[in-house]
């Protein structure tokens, strides 16, 4: 009978990369045996295995880093992800910023509402967070700078089902990180 | 049992337990029937106007009796092949008696099928299990009253794979019977997302966020060890395998998202969409030699069906403008998926032609359908009562139940294959 044991590595990493490994858990350990006879005309053998095995998984965490005010969301239409008149100014900002912060880079995380279907939502977050990336590059921010990530509905701002809420919702958020 | 005592049933195992699994595999030989029953079918399911077979189900002996008497009348009731009669009154054409017992450490069922019309004893069988393993020998027998009067496999047996919502932005990966219970946490770190069961049911696939990195992981049940898949920068979301074990994914590794197909070893990389917009949810058909995908190359999400070669693509939904996450049938006749209507998602089956289009849902939102491996169920995910959770029907809509409990936020329901 084969011994579990869990390791969960958490790593903090944001600045200062501080590590955390938590003691490895041991679980119990099942194995079982379903056995079936004949009975009379019947020879039937029924294995159940439950073996809990060794398993390393690794996960890391951003903190969330300060982020400035100049840095606004941009937000978009329902299942739209062209940049629109009102985001252009909101760009503009955040391009600025980057040209007299040349000490931080960015993350453009894209988001969603909560009406779409999950998967889809997520490759629709990664093109609104895409569109902003290529506005910046487009007013000369270098493409290096900007990294881009997607949660589609996954981590909403607002919960309530109106569409003030959706429409906080559909947006690429941007979050400073450092050089 | 109420859903409260197999919460508690899941608590009391997950108790420090990372994860746990199970597997099995059966031995069996060919002489489960009396000669003279050999040809005889009592339910024959690929019949159109099926009669529901009229059978009485019994379990004496220790109090565990009731409770396996219980789930395998839960189990053959969810076909809706059977009608139930008390054995007390007339009616019945068949009586499933057991008498079960129990020692230390064992549970024991010895039962019968009686066929009340020739009036014989047809099968008899003694089943034995760690007393922890009541549910898994009512199931083993369930499947073996089903297999008896049908000649079909049973899904009494299998598994569904599903998500747990944590905390924003943290979903975990879990398993659980096909009816609910027995969950247990596979995945429990990061933002885990589409999921899918290798043919055998001996791997998991899956993409998972975890420090803002998108990669689509591989996961041995038998080892319970976790491989990296794919990984690339962008969004990896894995689809299914082909018979061929070939791997199906959407990636914006390039820039945007296209649908691939992957050896399982990582090998044998190859691009099959080159458009503009969004192509995502590939899924092979059962046979390997077209994928269903969804597309808003015209406009909206809608669900595309190509050859496996990525060539001849065809539209393939053109009710509403927002179709996602497509499901093949086992036959390859049918594709399941999550249409909005009136603002809300539901279920609808269409052929793969086109043709034919069915809706099965009505209330709430329900989302991702998956058929269980005979093809005579759907599993899906709804929020009809409030906290969206896993539901399971039959293929024509009837008997939508719950099968998580209310106060788990869970959804994306993957229904095993047959566990080999």
């Amino acid at each position: 009978m084969k011994k579990i044991l869990i390791v969960l590595l958490i790593i903090f990493a944001a600045g200062c990369a501080k590590k955390y490994v938590t003691p490895p858990l041991k679980s119990a350990v099942q194995k079982e045996t379903v056995k079936e006879t004949a009975e009379p005309v019947k020879k039937e053998v029924v294995k159940e295995v439950v073996e809990p095995k060794e398993a390393k998984l690794q996960e890391s965490v951003v903190t969330a880093t300060e982020e400035p005010s100049a840095l606004k969301d941009v937000l978009f239409d329902y299942d739209k992800y062209d940049i629109r008149d009102d985001a252009r100014p909101v760009l503009d900002t955040v391009s600025s910023f980057l040209k007299n912060n040349a000490a931080v880079n960015v993350v453009i995380e894209g988001h969603c509402d909560e009406r779409g279907t999950n998967e889809y939502n997520l490759a629709l977050g990664e093109k609104r967070a895409k569109a902003a990336k290529d506005y910046l590059t487009s007013l000369g921010v270098l493409p290096s700078r900007l990294s881009i990530i997607t949660y589609g509905e996954e981590k909403p701002l607002c919960t309530e089902q109106n569409e003030a809420c959706w429409q906080k919702n559909r947006r690429a958020h941007f979050a400073v990180t450092e050089k | 049992m109420k859903i409260d005592d197999r919460e508690q049933m899941t608590e009391n195992r997950n108790k420090n337990i990372y994860f746990l699994i199970s597997f099995f595999f059966f031995l069996s030989s060919a002489f489960c029937l009396l000669p003279s029953a050999f040809g005889k079918v009592y339910i024959d399911i690929t019949s159109p106007g099926i009669q529901k077979l009229p059978i009485s189900i019994t379990a004496k002996g220790v109090p565990e009796a009731k409770e396996i008497e219980a789930i395998i009348i839960n189990d053959l009731d969810f076909t809706g092949l059977f009608s139930f009669v008390a054995p007390e009154v007339p009616g019945a054409e068949i009586i499933v008696q057991s008498e079960v017992s129990v020692s230390l450490n064992e549970i024991t069922v010895l039962w019968s099928i009686i066929d009340l019309v020739e009036n014989r004893e047809v099968l008899k069988k003694r089943n034995t299990a760690s007393r922890k393993s009541i549910r898994a020998i009512a199931h083993n027998i369930s499947n073996d009253i089903y297999k008896f009067v049908t000649e079909k496999e049973g899904v009494f047996r299998t598994k569904i794979s599903y998500l747990v919502y944590a905390s924003p932005g943290k979903k975990e990966l879990r398993l659980m019977d096909w009816d609910g219970f027995n969950s247990i946490k596979v995945i429990p770190v990061g933002l885990t997302s589409s999921h899918a069961w290798s043919n055998d049911g001996r791997f998991l696939m899956y993409s998972s966020e975890r420090n803002r990195d998108w990669k689509i992981y591989f996961f041995d049940i038998n080892d319970f060890k976790e491989t990296v898949l794919f990984s690339s920068k962008g969004l990896n979301l894995v689809g299914n395998s082909s018979p061929q074990d070939e791997i199906a994914f959407s990636s914006s590794k390039d820039g945007n998202s296209e649908i691939y197909t992957i050896n399982k070893n990582g090998s044998n990389l190859r691009k099959l969409t080159h458009s503009f917009g969004i192509d995502v949810s590939p899924a092979f058909s059962p046979d390997g030699s077209s994928i269903a995908l969804v597309s808003d190359r015209g406009g909206s999400p809608q669900i595309y069906i190509m050859d496996a070669t990525g060539s001849g693509i065809r539209r393939i939904t053109f009710e509403g403008s927002y179709n996602t996450s497509p499901a093949w049938s086992p036959d390859g006749k049918w594709i399941a998926y999550t249409g909005m209507k009136g603002g809300k998602n539901q279920i609808f089956m269409v052929k793969s032609d086109g043709t034919e289009l069915r809706q099965l849902t009505l209330n709430g939102n329900n989302e991702s359908p998956s058929f269980s491996p005979d093809g005579l169920f759907l599993a899906f995910d709804s929020d009809r009562d409030g906290k969206r959770g896993i539901y399971i029907m039959r293929l024509n809509g009837e008997e939508q139940r719950r099968i998580t409990p209310k106060d788990t936020k869970a959804m994306a329901p993957r229904w095993s294959p047959y566990f080999k």
